[in-house]
């Protein structure tokens, strides 16, 4: 083997490994003057005042907070959790990719990652538009409750598609597109949460192997473990929560939840994956089916269960969940199906259920300070005066 | 033909574009600001000869490329090798090379760039393979983080090189009609047999068959190698000169072919901007000093083991002593922090009651008020 470049790279001094004593080995050396990028991370770690925990997810803590300079504007500041595998790897992939895609993802249906800082103990704070309203998972499951309209359903998933359309545009693949991660701001919009599993459309191939993510809104690609796929993941998670809003159940709940019985479920919903309704599937390397053929489901039966959206919109959900992903629509084309401008209209934002009692009030009174906070530009102005970082 | 520049719409909202990229001069200022905090900073803990600026440029330089070889080495793609050298290159336009020596950082850059593209390596493996401890690598992570303002994107000209090589590939095989604009109506296919050969200084390999008759299957040949050639100048000159800060990645990669085939590349842009639209000159202009750069870059340039062994002494004897182990300060401000964030969850219960006072009064969980940081 050829030896390694970085061989090419001098070796430490020994007196760089020895250990600074407590007492500081240059006494005389003055206090450090914080460097350009240290100023940075604390003016933007001073904005924030943090307040309650308002949730504790698999790899962070999330807290409620606001802006020094305003009470009234709240934000979710999520602190990535240092656990063990810290040590393996240092900051883990779902923090980074978090990191990098929400970093350049501005839409008003995704989360806005306002900033991210770090404390003095190393944790990485991600800054996030606070979402108080809980995620459309809730609203599906509490059918005591809440009830909604075709037109909200609508409203919901143009939302949801609109945000995909432009992670797309962006070549960002999302990965995990269902209810949970999608979550519903103050004024009632739907936000696309979640991050971590997301990549670039030029990554190299990675087989996913996450055990812990739920495999209800994977597609039949992942399963049968094409070297390729597109945007064509996220479409189908699509109209897998659009059948799922219809329906108030998930659609393909595969239990116990492992990919044989996903398959099987697949197979029986839409149809078994042959030559015939898709080239190629019989040569990818994870293709099995069960012995026994189904035939691809007609629109007739899709009507049946799913008559409350009418005939287009059956239309686009079998168009959405079509096996074949060079058949399955892409985002461009669902928002282009005459779904959205038929009868009846997506529901206005004010209109659209929320989560019962005094959340609501709160996220009124949210709704009256507007909404947004301008705070991307309130930041580039900010940087620009203090560093001159590009002037 | 398909691909159009509205590419360059989106990449406005990119954070490369929103905090990585300057002018010329703007980027001589922000090195300069640099480099002068840290002679400053020199000069208070007492070092002899300090490093120049144009010194520190050309260890950065000379680390920018072996960050190439060494992730070649380990068989990293080229979008990890592109987003390694650009972590290098954004960490210093912050922090000075006498402050955090390139020796440490470039393995931190590399790992973190193999994280953040995906490209799965186990840290054991990854210090073994460049003969360093996983602590060393992992040390300055959050300094880089923090450099690099948490924006973790590159964005790089491979994948729209990708899609020209495809577009033009279309045109050669006939797949694309008349464009509007070309002077007379003749086929794209007709015209691209029919463009002059690649000028003198022209990188691509392919030259025009002997007897003149250009066919389909030379065309192809030609964009081929005209692909070849730009790659090389994206792997290389655009990882170790300043482009990627001073133009967009669809700029770098007309600039590549452009040096690649000139004629070629002009037909391109003749399918893409209208002889007579007003943004043309500029475009054009951008593009011709983008190939400038990329044109002047010649490996000799890059520091020879020896003058970097000569110029790390020197920087031995006038870096930051308050930074001499990463390691070590990283390991304690973990320990500090733990410490810390406990007694602040204990102290917040405590305060639960007082919780608005406080915060009336600007008490920050993480540090002090804002108040404080006017400065
Ligand atoms: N932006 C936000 N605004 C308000 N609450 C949030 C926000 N993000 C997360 N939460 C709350 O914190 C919990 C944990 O979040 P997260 O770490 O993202 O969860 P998970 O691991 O379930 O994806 C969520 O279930 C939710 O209750």
């Amino acid at each position: 083997m050829a030896t390694s470049p970085a061989l090419d790279v001098p070796v430490e001094p020994p007196s760089k490994r020895q250990k600074m004593s407590s007492e500081p080995e240059f006494s005389s050396s003055p206090a450090p003057v914080a460097d350009l990028a240290e100023q940075l991370d604390a003016q933007e770690r001073k904005m924030y005042v943090k307040g309650k925990k308002i949730g504790s997810g698999q790899y962070a803590d999330v807290f409620s907070a606001h802006l020094v300079s305003d009470l009234k504007r709240l934000v979710a500041i999520k602190k990535i959790k240092v656990g063990a595998e810290a040590k393996e790897f240092g900051i883990s992939y779902d923090s980074l990719r978090e990191i990098r895609f929400l970093q350049e993802l501005d839409h008003p249906n995704i989360i806005k990652l306002y900033s991210v800082f770090s404390t003095k103990s190393q944790n990485l704070n991600l800054v996030l538009e606070y979402l108080p309203q809980g995620d459309l998972l809730k609203l599906v499951q509490d059918t005591t409750n809440i009830s909604y309209t075709p037109a909200d359903i609508k409203s919901w998933m143009l939302m949801l598609m609109r945000a995909t359309y432009f992670c797309h545009q962006n070549f960002v693949l999302h990965r995990d597109i269902k209810p949970n991660n999608l979550l519903i701001a103050a004024n009632g919009e739907i936000k696309l949460a979640d991050f971590g599993l997301a990549r670039s459309f030029a990554d190299p191939f990675q087989v996913m192997t996450y055990n812990t993510v739920t495999i209800w809104y994977r597609p039949p690609e992942l399963f049968f473990q094409a070297q390729f796929y597109g945007g064509g993941v996220d479409v189908w998670s699509c109209g897998c929560v659009f059948a799922e809003l219809v329906a108030r159940d998930v659609l393909f709940r595969a239990l116990p939840e492992n990919e044989i019985n996903m398959v099987k479920l697949i197979c029986e919903k839409v149809g078994t994956p042959t030559e015939d309704n898709w080239p190629g599937v019989s040569k990818l390397k994870g293709y099995v089916t069960p012995s026994e053929y189904i035939p691809i489901r007609s629109k007739d039966q899709w009507m049946m269960a799913f008559r409350a959206i009418g005939e287009t919109g059956v239309d686009l959900l079998m168009k959405m969940l079509t096996l074949d992903p060079r058949k399955r629509l892409n985002a461009e084309q669902v928002l282009k199906h005459s779904f959205w401008t038929d009868e009846p209209r997506p529901s206005r934002l004010e209109d659209l259920p929320r989560k019962g009692g005094g959340v609501v009030a709160m996220g009124e009174e949210l709704t009256k300070m507007g909404g947004e906070i301008p705070y991307g530009k309130a930041r580039g102005d900010k940087v620009a005066r203090k560093i001159d970082f590009g002037a | 033909m398909a691909h159009s520049l509205t590419e360059d719409d989106i990449y406005r909202t990119s954070t490369q574009y929103r905090l990585w990229s300057f002018s010329p001069e703007s980027l001589a200022a922000v090195r300069r600001k640099t480099h002068s905090l840290a002679i400053e900073r020199a000069l208070q803990y007492g070092a002899a000869s300090i490093l120049t600026a144009h010194e520190s440029l050309r260890l950065i330089q000379r680390y920018s490329s072996l960050l190439l070889t060494t992730a070649t080495h380990l068989a990293f793609p080229a979008p990890v090798k592109a987003t390694a050298v650009q972590f290098l290159r954004r960490f210093y336009l912050s922090n000075s090379v006498l402050t955090y020596p390139p020796k440490e950082i470039y393995k931190t850059v590399l790992y973190l760039a193999c994280k953040v593209e995906g490209t799965h390596m186990g840290l054991a493996e990854f210090a073994r393979r460049i003969s360093t401890e996983g602590e060393q690598v992992l040390a300055g992570e959050y300094k880089v983080m923090q450099a690099l303002r948490f924006t973790l994107e590159v964005r790089q000209p491979f994948r729209g090189l990708k899609g020209v090589l495809m577009e033009m590939l279309n045109g050669a095989e006939g797949r694309v009609g008349v464009i509007d604009g070309l002077e007379d109506g003749r086929g794209v296919a007709e015209t691209m047999r029919s463009l002059p050969g690649p000028g003198d200084g022209d990188r691509t390999k392919w030259t025009p068959p002997a007897d003149g008759s250009v066919g389909m299957r030379h065309v192809q040949d030609r964009i081929q190698s005209a692909y070849s050639a730009a790659r090389i100048l994206l792997e290389t000159p655009a990882s170790l000169t300043d482009v990627y800060f001073l133009y967009t990645p669809s700029q770098l990669l007309l600039a590549a072919l452009q040096l690649a085939d000139s004629p070629l590349t002009s037909f391109y842009l003749s399918t893409k901007l209208a002889i007579e639209s007003p943004a043309r000159p500029k475009i054009l202009a951008t593009i011709s000093s983008c190939a400038d750069m990329l044109a002047s870059f010649d490996q000799s340039q890059v520091l020879t083991k020896d003058e970097r062994a000569e110029l790390e002494a020197k920087l031995e004897k006038c870096r930051d002593p308050g930074t001499k182990d990463l390691v070590e300060s990283f390991a304690a401000m973990r320990q500090d922090g733990s410490g810390e964030d406990g007694l602040e969850d204990e102290k917040a219960k405590k305060r639960k009651g007082a919780r608005e006072k406080h915060e009336r009064e600007g008490e920050d969980l993480f540090g002090p008020s804002l108040g404080a940081n006017n400065g």
